[in-house]
This record gives C-alpha cells, structure tokens and sequence, in this order.
C-alpha cells in the first residue's frame, strides 16, 4: 500500500505530506539528487505510458512535477506491492493542489502554503481510486490479498483501517452532523475516470461499474451493495453482523431491506442527539448504504473535486491545442507577437523547431547524438509549460536554458583535487595508486607522464609501472618519458622511477607487484600504464576487471580524444561498465584538446553518458600541457 | 481610391475632425497612464536587505528559513532551486539601525523586515549562490550554515572548506576588483555551526579552528594545483595577465579569519541548533542578524 505521499516545493519545503508507514527523509532526498539534480536515471516513460519509477531500498518512488509553480508530487510505496493506480493519483493530486493552491504558491517572497484542508481531498482521492481498483480486479487475483511480506501485510492493514479512524476524528470538530460523511467503501465510490484501471480488467466491468453509477444517478440510497470486491465482501460480512445485532433489538427477526429504511431514519435520529457512543454505531453501518445527509456532502466534495480536476484538464488541453480553427491566423499573430514580446506559454510544438536548431548546433560541436538528443529533451522537460519572461524569445529562452543544462552537466558533483587525495591516502601510510585506460592511440602514455610531472612539480616521489605488455616499444616510450622527467624535475625535488618486467606478462600482476614494490620503496603515488584496448572487443575488456581488483587503484582515469565523435558515448560506457560491478571509473582524461579549437563537444559527450567528471585536459605537446576544467569556458564555447 | 482623395483614410487621419480629436486626445491621455501603470507594477517594491544563506547540501539552511518565517521548522528535503522569502525579527533582537526607536514606530517595525535567500547546496548547483555573490544587490550578510557533526569527519570538513574557500575569495575578489579605492560595502560572513544539539557535534570555537586548518590546506592545494582551461581552450586574452588571487594574506601560511578583515569581511562563527530535543536554540544568529540591519 501507499506508505507515503508528500508534496514539496522545489526549494526543498515539504508542503503538504502524509504518512502510513514510516519512510526515511533520505529516500526522497536521494530520488532528487539521482533524477534532478544528478540526471543519473533518465525518467523515461515506460512503454505503457506510465511514470517513471525510482527504486530506493525496497521503496518505489513516483513522481510528477508542476514545473512552472516548481512542485514536486512524490508517492512512496513498498516495492514489492504492486499498485496500478499511483499514475492516476499523482495526476489527479497534482490537478487538485494546483486548482486549489496555485494563487497562493504564485506569491513571492513566502514558502507558507495553507494546505490544512487538503487531506480530505487526499483521502477521498485515495478511495476512489482504490476502490475502482478493487472493484475492478476482482476478476484477476487481486494483490493485495497475496501478503508479500509481514511488513506489507502491516501496512495494508493500517491504511485500511485509517479511514474509519480518521472520520471519528473529524466528527467532533465539526458542528454540523453532515459531516459524519460515510467513509465510503468500495461499493459507493464511483470512478472518475474510467479508463485506466478497465483496460485491465475489461471482463468484469460491465455488470458492477455500470449498476452503480446508474445507482450515483439516481441516487436511491439503499440499493444492494453491487461489488464483489473481496474487501468489500469481507466488510460485509462484519457490518451484516452490527445490522442484525440492532433490528434485533427494534423489530425481533425482521432483517431484510424493509428494514433498512426504518434504520435509516433511525440513524439520523441518534445522529441528532449526536452522542459520542452512537457514533462508533453507526459509521460501520454508513458503510454500506448512505444517510441522505451523509450522501449529500460526499457528493459535494466529489463534485468539487471532479470540477477542479476537470477544469486542470481542459487547462491542460487548451492550450495544448491551442490553435483549433479558423481563429487560428489571430492566435498565430498574437503567437508571432508574443515570440517577441515575451510572456508566451511554451509548449512542445513550439519548442520543436528550435530545438532542432540546437541540436544540429550541438552536433556540430562533436557532441555525439545521443547526448545531444538528451540535453535537448532535458531542456524541453525543463521549459515545457513555461512562460517566457518578457522580451525573450524562444531561442534565447532555449539557449539560456541549454547553458545551465551544460554547466549542470559539466559541474563535478565531488571535488577533484588530487594533491588533497594523495595526501590523505599517503597518510594512512601506503601509496596512492593512479591507473589510466583507454583506447588505442588516444595518448595514455602522454598524458600519463603529464600528471607525472605535474606530481613531480609538487615533490612527490612517483614510481610509473608499465603495464602495456603488449605492443612493443611501450616499456622503452615510458623508459624515455621516465629518463625526461628525471632530468626535469632534478630541481624541483620530486623523484621518479620507472617498473618494468618486459613484455608479454600479465598486466594486471606487474600492477599489483608495482603498489608492493612501492609501498616498500616508500614511494607516493603509482602511476600504471595499461595496453589500449578497443572498447567493444569483450575479450580485451574483460581482462580489465581482474586488473581493478589487483592492483586496487584509488582512481582510474580514462583518456578520451577530443577528436572522436559519436563513438565517445559507447567509449565511456563501456570502460566504465568493464571493471565489474561497484567499480567504475573516477574520471575522464580528454586528449588532444588543442586540435579541436571550439568543438569541444566530446566532453558533454562522455559526461553525460557516465556521470562521471573531467579531470584533466591536455591541451599541448608539452609535459606542463595539462589543464583542469573550466566550465564556464567549454559551455561558452560550445554555445558560441 | 487613392491615398490623396478627400474621403481616404489618411485624409481624414490627418484632418481637424472631431472623431480624431477625441482619438489623439484618447491616446495621449490614456497611453502614459498604461505605460505608468505597466511599470509601476513592473517594479519591485522596495528593496529589503538580503542576507544569503549558502553551505554544503544538508546543512539545514532550508529548516533555518522555514524557522525564520515560520517560527517553527519545516519538514524540509534537498533543495534544487532558490528560494526567497520575507522574514521578521524575533521581538526580542533589536536592529542595530534603530537602537533609540521606540518598539510602536512604524520605522523600527520597517527595519526589522529582511529577505532571507536560500540557495540550494548540492555541488552541481552552487552557481545560485555564486552569481549572487559577484554581484550582489542589497546583501548585508551571508550565513554559512554548516553542520558542526559533519566538520568532525574529514569528508565532511573537506566540501564544507571548499565551499567557504570559493565564498569568501569571491568576497575578496570584489573587494580588490572594485572600480573605487575605497572599495564596496562591506559583506560580513556569519559561519553558523548548526546541529550543536547532536552529540557528534563540534562546539563553535573547534568548528572556527578546523574550518581554518581546513581551508589553508585548500588554499595551499589551489595554489599547486593545475591552471584553468580556460586561456588554453581559445578563451580571451584578459586570462592570460589575469593573475590568479589567493585568499587571505598572499595566500601564504596559516590562513584565519581575521585576514578577512582586511577586504572588508568580517567573520564570526556562533553555534546554534534548529532542531532539537529541547527547542530550538538560534537566537545569537538573529543577534548577528540583527547587528547588520
């Protein structure tokens, strides 16, 4: 069942939330930072049409946004329950909230929403669709009744009893009897909409769904309870039980439906001398047929809450369709007029075209397609349902939009100081080991003997390991490079050594003799070199992971060319994918970044494939070529 | 019908009739008056001084916002956007501006109004808080609001200094990159260690010493570390006599707050908890507060 249901505000205030079973804040917490902030799961709509999910130690979340008013409608339930009504939930909150609250949450300067009466509505919400779930299913073996877990079981159970409980609550607060609104159950709740749950289940729908709604029409209130639901069933059965305990009393064995009446004005009787006690009487017996009063309010609070639904929805569809008929031309010059001035609700077609301008500027950058295709729709998710601010077009309001996708993108999530890194392995007294991949040719060996240098610079002793075996004149490349930096950094006081055992050996052992070597010789930092690899061929992938978990890097730097295209997204997955589950890689070395002037779009490229950031750039021939990166400068070049 | 004919539109635009009269007449009456109104509404209302709350993600800068406005917390989660909000003195602090006011003056109930900015604290979107620094309208102060159990542990430590090295050079930096000599309105930090009432906690004084050692060890590693892409990737000219700036005196030695002092930043650290078992203790924040309005 449904543990938890919350309503925040971008800013992180939780607006409006409810509970049935406690869940920890850090699950919500986790779903922003993985999905909003860190785009590490893309919300993809599944083939179904339905929302994306996040899973959380054994807690499914879903969610859907009010981007413009910056509101988020999170539903956390048990994974292992299976329910089918949480999309139309969500969608119908969100509705619900914004037609209820929307002028309150346009103020500025204020994080105060007035929500308090928004849990009726909530649970009204909840019944009615789950009652129609019920009643719909009975066909299919329904879930709830298969208990996953005890814990389910619990949770189940609490959610149903909750509403009686809830109800007693509300009755004394409020003055008028009215209110004693029969908690429905499955059989007086009417679906809303039809049409999600039935297409599940369409065999069982004609009989029950059809006689009750002609019963809401007609409203005669002591029609035959028409579900079948199993709760409903099992519910019966109890409130058969208080019925018969009371006509006993009034009219000796009379029991069937003219009884029923009679019981019914008797009922409103008690209710006016409204004592505490008749309450608990009465409200299981309200479950199965209605007081005229009680009816009355109910249907009241559905209408208001179908209206408001609706209203959301013709919203929604409006403008959407926003140019129907032969007004069409005076909209489209008011559309012109707007793109202009500003103050335009965006929709998809409008940002189509656009769009498509920027990407084809994104592929022109070398940004793969993939990636390209990705920061669009993120853009569009972002700007779908917006209004342009006031004088900005589309165009800028995408580019705007794009350079914050970018910068949000490139912006390391972790810091990435490498000095401070070493510092605090070398501190718990073993060297610091560094290994870099990458496929062949992109220069792993060059960039390698780079961050020797920058290493030396700041007195490090480093020992390089040559662990290409493979392709001959690898070990005598580092020998030279090793021989180089020797003579450099004579003054700058570091201190480097080459480890080498020839050709042919299995790299992964030479790396783990060379962090044993090390740690004896006190070294600081190990650097291994490893044998390019093709990033698709699994034989030469495979032998990767045994390598991490020798040598037992404390980061793996993958080197990338600027140069490559499209390519670079299966690159970076696949090097991050070939060290084995709980491993991947900590970095991206992009090579080459000279030689590409302002088509820097490799880096987005890898980025936004893995997650993982950029830590160094090479940008030169020379052993001082290497940068760190400036985000700002690769966005303005990319938007440029 | 051409355009000079006598019953043509033009000709009847431009001809003394009284339906035109009373059109221009219309429109140069009616026109400044939607413009004004337009504007008028346009315009922000006044501006109130702002202080900027910043700090790593789960600090509890939204839960202290929630409490400045509310007088009780929140249930708050990760912050992915800003968030202003307008926020009062509790009654018993007094702004420092109206020490002689009386409590019934309409003046001294105008200044103890402020706005209260509240940037999300994740890495990836610092740059809410960044871009408010560099150019900042009507900031009087910046809370860092930092979780003195998680200065404790190294990780922890490590982004919180990294974060307050980046804030206060950006302070530096629009002190010492001012147009005027005599340089632009102070910004004072107030670096507010929350969470005291865990047990993990540091007390005030132990968070200002680590933050300290913490962030002279950033500036250090900076100043090893690798230079930007930026000239090398066909950026501007100006990167290249752009001298990078060290925090503090030179960036040399030990650094301590009290070398902010000398760009017009004065930092104090105070404890304080939003949460807590028993009450909410932040009152020597809205003390601090208080002494910049």
């Amino acid at each position: 069942m449904l543990d938890s249901f919350e309503i925040l505000h971008t800013s992180g205030v939780v607006l409006w939330s409810r509970s049935y079973a406690p869940v920890g804040a850090h699950i919500i917490n986790s779903l922003i930072r993985d999905v909003f902030i860190e785009e590490r799961i893309v919300p993809q709509p599944d083939d179904a049409g339905q929302r994306p999910t996040y899973r959380k130690e054994g807690h499914t979340l879903k969610w859907t946004a009010a981007k413009d008013l910056g509101l988020i409608f999170v539903a956390v339930y048990q994974s292992l329950v299976h329910l089918t009504w949480i999309d139309k939930l969500l969608e119908n909150i969100r509705a619900l909230f914004i037609g209820l609250y929307g002028d309150q949450l346009k103020k500025h300067h204020t994080s105060v929403v007035n929500c308090d009466k928004f849990g009726p509505y909530f649970e009204r919400q909840i019944q009615e669709l789950e009652g129609a779930n019920d009643g719909a299913s009975s066909a299919t073996p329904n879930v709830k009744l298969t208990p996953p877990s005890s814990a389910d079981n619990d949770s189940a159970e609490e959610s149903a009893l909750k509403p009686p409980v809830l109800q007693q609550q509300q009755q004394p607060l409020s003055d008028t009897s009215a209110d004693s609104t029969p908690i429905p159950t499955p059989d007086t709740s009417r679906p809303t909409t039809p049409a999600q749950s039935h297409l599940l289940t369409a065999k069982s729908r004609p009989g029950a769904k059809l006689s009750r709604r002609d019963k809401k029409k007609v409203a005669v209130g002591n029609s035959a309870p028409a579900s079948s639901g199993d709760e409903a069933s099992a519910r019966r059965k109890g409130k058969a039980l208080a019925k018969k305990n009371r006509t006993w009393t009034e009219f000796g064995a009379d029991e069937e439906d003219p009884s029923l009446i009679l019981d019914y004005s008797q009922s409103d009787l008690r209710d006016d001398a409204s004592e505490a006690e008749a309450l608990e009487e009465i409200n299981p017996e309200s479950w199965g047929r209605k007081t005229g009063k009680g009816q009355f309010v109910l249907k009241d609070l559905d209408d208001e809450m179908d209206q408001i639904i609706a209203e959301q929805n013709a919203k929604k569809g409006v403008s959407s369709q926003a140019s129907g008929i032969v007004g069409s031309s005076l909209g489209a010059i008011g559309g012109l007029f707007r793109n202009v001035v500003g103050g335009k609700t965006l929709t998809k077609e409008d940002l189509a075209k656009s769009l498509k301008g920027m990407e084809e500027h994104l592929l022109q950058k070398n940004v793969a397609r993939e990636a390209a295709v990705r920061l669009c729709e993120s853009v569009e998710r972002d700007l779908v349902g917006l209004k342009t601010g006031n004088f900005t077009t589309i165009e800028s309001t995408i580019r705007t939009s794009m350079e914050k996708a970018l910068t949000k993108i490139l912006t390391p999530t972790s810091s990435l100081d490498l000095l401070r890194e070493i510092q605090a392995v070398n501190g718990s007294g073993r060297p610091y080991v560094l290994s870099i991949v990458g496929v062949n040719g992109v220069g792993k060996s060059t960039n390698l003997s780079k961050i020797a240098f920058f290493l030396l610079q700041n007195h490090h002793r480093v020992l390089i390991a040559a662990a290409d075996t493979f392709r001959s004149g690898a070990v005598e490349q580092l020998g030279v490079h090793v021989r180089n930096l020797k003579e450099l950094s004579k003054r700058e006081g570091g201190e480097v050594d080459l480890f080498q055992k020839g050709y042919g050996l299995d790299a992964a052992n030479i790396a783990a003799e060379a962090v044993t070597f090390a740690a004896k010789n006190n070294f600081d930092v190990v650097l291994i070199d490893t044998a390019g690899r093709r990033h698709n061929d699994q034989r030469l992938m495979s032998s990767l992971e045994k390598f991490g978990k020798l040598a037992k890097p404390d980061k793996i730097l993958m080197v990338g060319e600027a140069l490559v295209g499209t390519d670079s997204v299966a690159q970076a997955r696949n090097f991050n994918a070939s060290f084995g589950p709980g491993r991947g890689l900590d970095g991206f070395v992009i090579s080459k970044c000279d030689t590409v002037g302002d088509m820097v779009g490799t880096l987005v490229s890898m980025v936004h494939a893995t997650g993982i950031p950029v830590v160094f750039l090479g940008v030169g021939q020379h052993y001082a070529d290497l940068r760190g990166l400036n985000v700002d400068n690769v966005c303005r070049l990319l938007m440029s | 019908m051409a355009w000079y004919d006598k019953d043509s539109w033009l000709t009847a635009a431009l001809a003394p009739t009284p339906s035109t009269i009373a059109l221009t007449l219309f429109v140069a009456l009616v026109l400044p008056i939607l413009v004004h109104l337009f504007l008028y509404r346009q315009a922000a209302p006044t501006a109130l001084p702002t202080f900027v709350l910043v700090g790593p993600s789960g600090g509890g800068k939204t839960a202290l916002l929630t409490l400045a406005e509310r007088k009780t917390v929140a249930q708050t989660h990760t912050s992915t956007a800003p968030l202003a909000i307008e926020a009062l003195l509790p009654s018993d602090v007094v702004p420092a501006s109206s020490h002689y006011r009386a409590p019934g003056d309409p003046a001294y109930e105008r200044a103890r109004r402020f706005l209260l900015l509240d940037t999300p604290g994740h890495g990836k979107l610092r740059h809410f808080a960044t871009t408010q620094l560099i150019n900042p309208t009507n900031v009087r102060g910046i809370i860092f609001v930092v979780d003195a159990a998680s200065v404790a542990e190294e990780a922890g430590l490590n982004e919180a200094a990294e974060y307050l090295h980046d804030v206060l050079l950006a302070l530096q930096k629009r002190y010492t990159g001012a147009p005027t000599s005599k340089g632009p309105k102070a910004i004072p930090v107030l670096i507010a260690a929350n969470k005291l009432d865990l047990f993990t906690a540091l007390p005030p004084h132990l968070v200002r010493i680590q933050l300290e050692r913490a962030v002279s060890t950033v500036r250090k590693s900076r100043a090893k570390g690798l230079k930007d892409s930026g000239v090398a990737l066909g950026g501007e000219d100006d990167g290249l006599d752009q001298e990078r700036e060290w925090l503090g005196e030179g960036g040399e030695g030990h650094f301590e707050f009290q070398h902010m002092e000398e760009v017009g930043t004065g930092v104090v650290v105070k404890g304080g908890n939003v949460i807590g078992g028993d009450g909410t203790d932040v009152k020597s924040w809205f003390e601090w507060i208080g002494a910049q309005l």
